[in-house]
């Protein structure tokens, strides 16, 4: 009988499912795909309903993570295989090369400064570029540079070299490989979290099309002291502070025809809250939400919503728009909608418009649940055989999913339920049968 | 880690923190590492973008060996989140993690003055010497260890109870289940199904409790309060009574799962004044008992009472479960009218959409009102709902043969009482208030108790269920371990000092302290087990007897001296 | 009447209507400013006002042009609500009023009560070539009546039909043109006109099954939608139908055929019938994009969120269907393009018709509007 558990996944749910174990004395590998765990809660600028500054509250979690006794992260590796059984599990992982030797690696980036190579940075939702060599973000946890192959010189073109002549540490290996571990674990977490719908097809809205039509998470990362744009609040098309930003709810969710049929359930609460940081940012820019039904029921979340109409002067309509295009004259969006409290159908002008996307289970759970063996639902979540007594369970026995992966849940939410995954996987390993 | 104060003089390392932009957009971080540097005993000072991150606690316990440094002051955010991190970085380094002054020149500098960098620097420069003066005279103090029973106590045998109670007890725990009713399953005991799984409510309760009674680990005791809980984390003398008969236990871990019930909204909407208008679960009730059958038309109003009419917050299930009614109504009888007032549809969760969906598609009817102006329930011979019917935006009237009231689930009796018992907080909401509402929704900022269901708050049974398990993870951990560490900052009376007026008894919050004779006299006793370094009993004590570490009159007055030296 | 109400709220998903607006957020009409929303119609209904939406005079504005419904997240099928609302409506004796004097609509009728002393193939010549029978048949339409009605605005009527029948003959083949057709029905059926629609698809299917077609091609979007979509449902039906743009784009895909060149940018206006009835939207793009020297600029709003010419079947053509147009010509004159490129003479009417008649900005008389089968057939090389 194997001792550990595995927990794929190193976001909030994946984060507190491993201290809860390793807490209670139980060894717990951490495998996240990404190079430094954190997940999407990292990329939040403060979350609701306390605007807590999100990486403030989580970064201890994830130094917690990293300095446990109990505790091991593997990130930048992915699942390739799960054999055997409930209490006997034998999984293969393979740790993908950094070309970085992690023993040495200070974070102090000396390399990424000096990379001629700019890419696309993911981790800034393609805002702004990030280097060939990289740390995704100030608190990365481990904080230890990647060399992303695809695009640095050196692999593409055996030319550059300049990372390895910077490092102080000389940390830099060119000939590292992808390393295979085969770990013995008695349960298995799945906590692989979310991805952003794309909303460019709803060709309605102008997402792609026009650079001031944004999604709810890029406009995070614009809201945040460490994104693309250090905070300030400007346009992505010339820079310049907008007058008003709009937001627009439902904009794939609760829609089988464009989207998703479901609500993914933390979206009101979120455009409240950007809305309560912009007017914080700064008190001349408007906000106004459009919503249809304004999902507020969690702890304090109607509340908070009612404060951010009084005290933040918030504009709350319940519209759904039809259309967004862009006056080429004045550079303004133009928001049509009708107001269903007022009956009238009005062009709202935005200097930016912030669409709040549908959340949507990780492509990579898809490749994951076919890799453990375990069913997914028909939104692509993970099934489980009892929903309401069984909650984490899937269908494979010894393994579990938690946090948003099971179903579209808020980060309070994915805590108690990253509990629970915990209470079954040491189950498991502390061999209680049925 | 060494549990001695170092005797030589203090070397003091100061790390002034930038936070990103949070500090550094507003203070001017380098100035304030600078101006530390000339300060009393401070023999290394530096600043950090990310005093959290790795590279900036590798830089605390680098420079705490490379500088013999034997006292460490943070300037960055609050100790609350990241007071533990520097400590424990600190203690690998060596030192007594006590050793340690965090000063906050972000929550209480830079996110307060905001619109002012030059004071706010100011300021800083002004907390961070303040720190250091204390730091000089900070001592090595260490942690108690405390041995933790290896048994639990449920209070409430709803379904989150037995859930959380089969939690712990399968993994080897002891653990009593005191519900205060004669039987177990709490509130879903009312209801018919369990939605969106459309289970028989009854049969989850059966399941459960028989899991639970064929458990040997657990006690079940039904028409059963707990009368007294004294203690702490890991050592809790519990006694449970049951009519006259009280049974004493010892108690390691607690969980509360007192649940809620349903708001009886008298004197609104006309409830009460005609039998035809009920709350959800009367209609429940009647359902079951077939008195519904020969209704035609049914009209539910949700919010009764709610989203800021008598209660502030959203009852978060008020939806669901009159779509539930609505959708067995209409099952039963293809023909019946429902409509269903609503202002905004609450739905948590991926399944509860499509049941939403599902009941529209049966036919049954949403109408939209404002919270401003809800609707009036007139009985009149008949029934009348007029309200103003947002949608057409006109106002509109039904004339149902029922209407149904969803009005929220309130705390149970009996919460401010168990509150004070166990020395936990409820909210303004009244419900149960966790140690964070974020990151630790199932802890109180008590060790050693916590909290699942709809104690917490409004829930519908899926969530409470994941929450009961969650709770009962985080109730094994000092279970499985054993044991717990105590506080170290302990208060601590000193007996020659002190005149045993029994103030400081008094006002504890915690209960933490003891009025025992000694030696022929009467002297304040601190349990430093119990003791949550809280401070309180300090400015009680008229004789100064009463001090506290890390707190101490001359770390406070040097700390003092600090600010009122600027000031001249 | 209530259960029959109900069966329309049904089947047409009007109960899923989660209230959020977008349908009149997005609807044409709404937008200038007038008091039509399709949101508002649907929760009268639902909410059993549903007399108040049959004496709604503003209902028959409605162009039935389908962007609420492309936009509904809930699937609410509201083109189909509308028809079938009017049909409760005209048997309460109401309708809309119809332009021209309702010759379009009486024509309709005329063809429906007798269709056989018709005399509409005086467009045919000598170079044309046509059948009496064959597998596929070109179906004409109204054009034949719309060159007298609309002459006065220059629309290229039967010119269209040459064109297209001249194109069909250079990819070979002869297609089959009926002496007897009668009009598809379209303004009927959406003027809740049942039993008139009923004659026309009797006399129109029965004359097809004699001509031996399988195929039907037609250069109407309303044509095609009407022949597609509802004929089958109110007779048996087993012929293919498809615009000539769709026939055209499959013949020529791995076609050795040349096109002559054309020089400058042309815009094309997206048929509600074509478009968003049918989601046909490359087809005509495929083909237009493959004669040598366009540029094809596509206009603000395309595709699946094009605007409507802003008139359907003739019914409440004002001031509103005026502000649709002038929306759409101004999107038209900011691609740049000189041509504006349609493929539905309905769209070529009333565009032409506001181009000649209405004042306009600057620029709008100088777009040259034609009809995809006049361009394609002007630049097809024959063989």
């Amino acid at each position: 009988m194997a001792d550990s558990v595995l927990v794929i996944g190193g976001g909030i749910a994946g984060i507190q499912a491993a201290l809860n174990l390793a807490d209670k004395g139980i060894h717990t590998y951490i495998v996240e795909k990404l190079p430094t765990i954190g997940g999407h809660m990292a990329l939040l600028d403060k979350t609701f309903p306390t605007n807590d500054c999100s990486i403030c509250i989580l970064a201890p979690k994830l130094a917690e993570c990293s300095n446990h006794d109990l505790i091991d992260i593997l990130a930048y590796s992915e699942v390739l295989s799960v054999e055997g059984k409930e209490g006997a599990f034998k999984v293969k992982i393979k740790r993908k090369a950094r070309y970085i030797d992690e023993e040495k690696c200070t974070g102090c980036e000396d390399c990424a400064r000096s990379c001629p190579i700019k890419v696309s940075n993911e981790y800034n939702l393609g805002l702004n570029m990030r280097k060939a060599i990289y740390i995704p973000f100030p608190q990365s946890v481990p904080r230890i540079a990647t060399i992303d192959a695809s695009v640095c010189m050196h692999f593409t073109k055996g030319k550059c070299g300049v990372c390895k002549i910077k490092c102080g540490a000389g940390a830099v290996d060119y000939d590292q490989e992808d390393e295979i571990v085969e770990l013995e674990v008695g349960s298995i977490i799945a906590a692989s979290g979310f991805e952003v719908f794309d909303p460019k097809e709803m060709t309605e809205y102008g997402y792609g099309v026009y650079k001031d039509v944004v999604t709810s998470m890029e406009f995070e990362r614009i809201l945040c002291a460490s994104g693309p744009t250090a905070g300030r609040i400007t346009r992505p098309s010339d820079g310049k502070t907008p007058d008003r930003i709009v937001f627009v709810q439902c904009v794939g969710s609760r829609d089988p025809k464009h989207g998703r049929p479901y609500c993914s359930s933390v979206c009101c609460m979120h455009a409240t809250k950007e809305a309560m940081l912009v007017r914080e940012h700064d008190e001349h820019v408007e906000t106004c939400i459009l919503y249809t039904d304004l999902r507020a029921a969690g702890k304090g979340f109607f509340e908070y919503a009612e404060r951010g109409k009084k005290d933040y002067g918030i504009k709350y309509i319940r519209a759904k728009p039809g259309r967004i295009v862009r006056d080429e004259s004045s550079g303004e969006l133009e928001v049509w909608y009708e107001d269903t409290a007022t009956l009238k159908v009005s062009r709202m002008k935005a200097g930016m418009v912030v669409l709040a996307t549908a959340l949507v289970p990780s492509r990579s759970t898809a490749k994951l649940a076919e890799t453990l063996g375990v069913e997914l639902d028909e939104y692509g979540f993970f099934r489980s055989p009892d929903p309401l007594l069984r909650p984490v369970d899937t269908t494979r026995p010894g393994v579990f999913a938690t946090g948003y992966c099971e179903s579209p849940k808020d980060i309070p939410e994915s805590v108690a339920q990253a509990g629970a995954a915990a209470l079954r996987a040491s189950r498991v390993v502390a061999g209680v049968t049925a | 880690m060494s549990e001695e104060t170092p005797k030589s003089p203090p070397r003091i390392g100061v790390f002034v923190c930038h936070c990103g932009k949070n500090i550094g957009g507003v203070v001017d971080v380098p100035s304030v590492a600078k101006f530390a540097e000339g300060l009393p005993n401070v023999v290394f000072s530096t600043d950090n973008l990310y005093t959290c991150a790795e590279d900036g606690l590798t830089c605390i316990k680098d420079a705490v060996v490379k500088h013999n440094l034997n006292r460490v002051v943070v300037a960055s955010c609050t100790p609350r989140t990241h007071a533990p991190l520097f400590m424990s970085a600190i203690e690998e380094a060596g030192l007594n993690q006590y050793l340690f002054e965090f000063v906050n020149i972000r929550d209480q500098c830079s996110w307060v003055h905001m619109k002012e960098p030059e004071k706010a620097t100011k300021k800083a420069m002004i907390l961070v010497e303040m720190g250091v003066r204390k730091a000089s005279l900070l001592e090595a103090l260490e942690e108690k260890e405390i041995a933790v029973e290896p048994s639990a106590l449920v209070i409430g045998g709803g379904v989150a109870g037995m859930v959380a109670a089969l939690g712990i007890a399968d993994h080897g725990f002891q653990v009593h289940i005191v519900e205060r009713e004669e039987r177990l399953g709490g509130l879903i005991g009312n209801i018919e199904k369990v939605y969106p799984v459309k289970r028989a409510a009854s049969s989850v309760i059966s399941d459960l409790e028989r899991a639970v009674r064929a458990s040997p680990m657990i006690e079940v005791h039904t028409s059963s309060t707990v009368k007294d809980a004294k203690g702490y984390v890991g050592n809790y003398d519990v006694e449970i009574q049951n009519g006259g008969a009280s049974t004493f236990h010892r108690i390691g871990a607690i969980i509360v799962a007192t649940g809620a019930t349903e708001f009886k909204p008298e004197g609104m909407y006309s409830y009460g004044e005609d039998g035809r208008i009920l709350t959800q679960l009367e209609l429940e009730r009647q359902m079951r008992e077939g008195k519904v059958d020969g209704v035609k038309s049914v009209a539910m109003i949700q919010c009764v009472a709610a989203r800021g009419e008598k209660f502030t917050y959203c009852s978060k299930m008020c939806c669901s479960v009159a779509i539930k009614n609505a959708i067995e109504l209409k099952t039963k009888q293809p023909a019946i009218d429902v409509s269903i007032l609503y202002n905004d549809i609450q739905m948590p969760g991926e399944a509860l959409e499509k049941v939403y969906t599902d009941a529209r598609e049966m036919g049954i009817k949403f109408l939209r009102f404002p919270l401003k102006a809800r609707p009036q329930v007139v009985a009149d011979g008949g029934l009348a709902v007029r309200f103003f019917n947002e949608s057409l935006g006109a106002d509109d009237e039904l004339r149902p043969d029922l209407v149904v009231l969803s009005a929220p689930l309130v705390p149970r009796e009996g919460a401010k009482e168990l509150s004070r018992m166990l020395k936990v907080p409820l909210g303004q909401d009244g419900f149960f208030f966790e140690a964070h509402v974020k990151l630790r929704p199932l802890d109180f900022a008590t060790d050693g108790v916590y909290l699942c269901g709809t104690a917490h708050g409004p829930k519908g049974l899926q969530e409470s269920i994941s929450q009961a398990m969650g709770a009962a993870s985080r109730a094994l951990i000092p279970l499985s371990n054993g044991k717990v560490r105590g506080e170290a900052a302990v208060a601590f009376a000193d007996e020659a000092t002190c005149i045993g007026c029994g103030n400081c008894v008094k006002v504890c919050p915690y209960v933490a302290i003891d009025r025992v004779e000694r030696n022929g006299r009467f002297v304040a006793v601190v349990n430093s087990a119990l003791c949550k370094a809280c401070g309180t009993c300090v400015p009680a004590c008229p004789s100064g007897a009463m001090t506290q570490k890390s707190f101490t009159d001359s770390q406070l007055l040097e700390m003092v001296d600090a600010v009122s030296q600027e000031e001249a | 009447m209530k259960s029959e109400i109900e069966s329309l709220l049904k089947e047409t998903r009007a109960f899923m209507c989660l209230d959020c607006g977008k349908c009149t957020g997005a609807c044409p009409l709404a937008r200038q400013g007038g008091t039509y929303s399709p949101r508002m119609h649907i929760a009268r209904m639902v909410y059993g006002y549903g007399s108040e939406v049959f004496a709604d005079m503003d209902m028959w504005s409605c162009l039935t042009c389908g962007l609420c419904e492309t936009n509904c997240p809930s699937n609410v099928k509201y083109t189909d609500f509308m028809s079938k609302v009017r049909v409760f409506s005209a048997g309460e004796r109401r309708g809309g009023f119809c332009a021209h004097a309702g010759i379009t609509h009486t024509l309709a009728r005329m063809m429906a009560n007798d269709g056989e002393n018709q005399s509409r193939l005086g467009w045919v010549n000598d170079e044309l070539k046509t059948a009496e029978s064959g597998d596929v048949l070109y179906f004409v339409g109204c054009l034949p009546y719309f060159d007298n009605i609309f002459d006065y605005i220059k629309i290229e009527g039967t010119g269209i039909a040459k064109n297209s029948v001249e194109l069909l003959n250079k990819l070979g083949v002869t297609p089959v043109v009926m002496k007897n057709e009668v009009c598809c029905g379209h303004d009927l059926l959406w003027s809740g006109d049942r039993d008139n629609f009923q004659k026309l698809v009797k006399k129109n299917v029965e004359a097809i099954a004699k001509t031996g077609a399988r195929t039907i091609v037609t250069s109407c979007a309303e044509c095609l939608r009407t022949l597609k979509v509802d004929y089958p449902q109110f007779a048996k039906f087993n012929f293919e139908v498809k615009h000539i743009s769709e026939f055209v784009a499959e013949k020529l895909d791995g076609s050795s055929m040349k096109m002559s060149q054309f020089d400058g940018s042309i815009t094309y206006q997206d048929p509600c019938r074509l478009g968003r009835h049918l989601k046909v939207y490359e087809p005509p793009r495929e083909v237009l994009k493959k004669i040598p020297g366009v540029k094809l600029v596509e206009m603000r709003s395309n595709k699946d969120n094009s605007i409507c010419c802003g008139t359907t079947h003739f019914l409440n053509c004002d001031r509103v269907s005026e502000g649709i147009r002038k929306e759409r010509f101004s999107e038209a004159l900011d691609t740049g393009a000189k041509t504006l490129v349609t493929a539905c003479p309905k769209c070529q009417i009333h565009l032409k018709c506001s181009q000649s008649n209405r004042m306009q900005d600057e620029g709008v008389e100088s777009l040259h509007i034609t009809d995809f089968a006049t361009m394609v057939n002007k630049h097809l090389v024959r063989n």
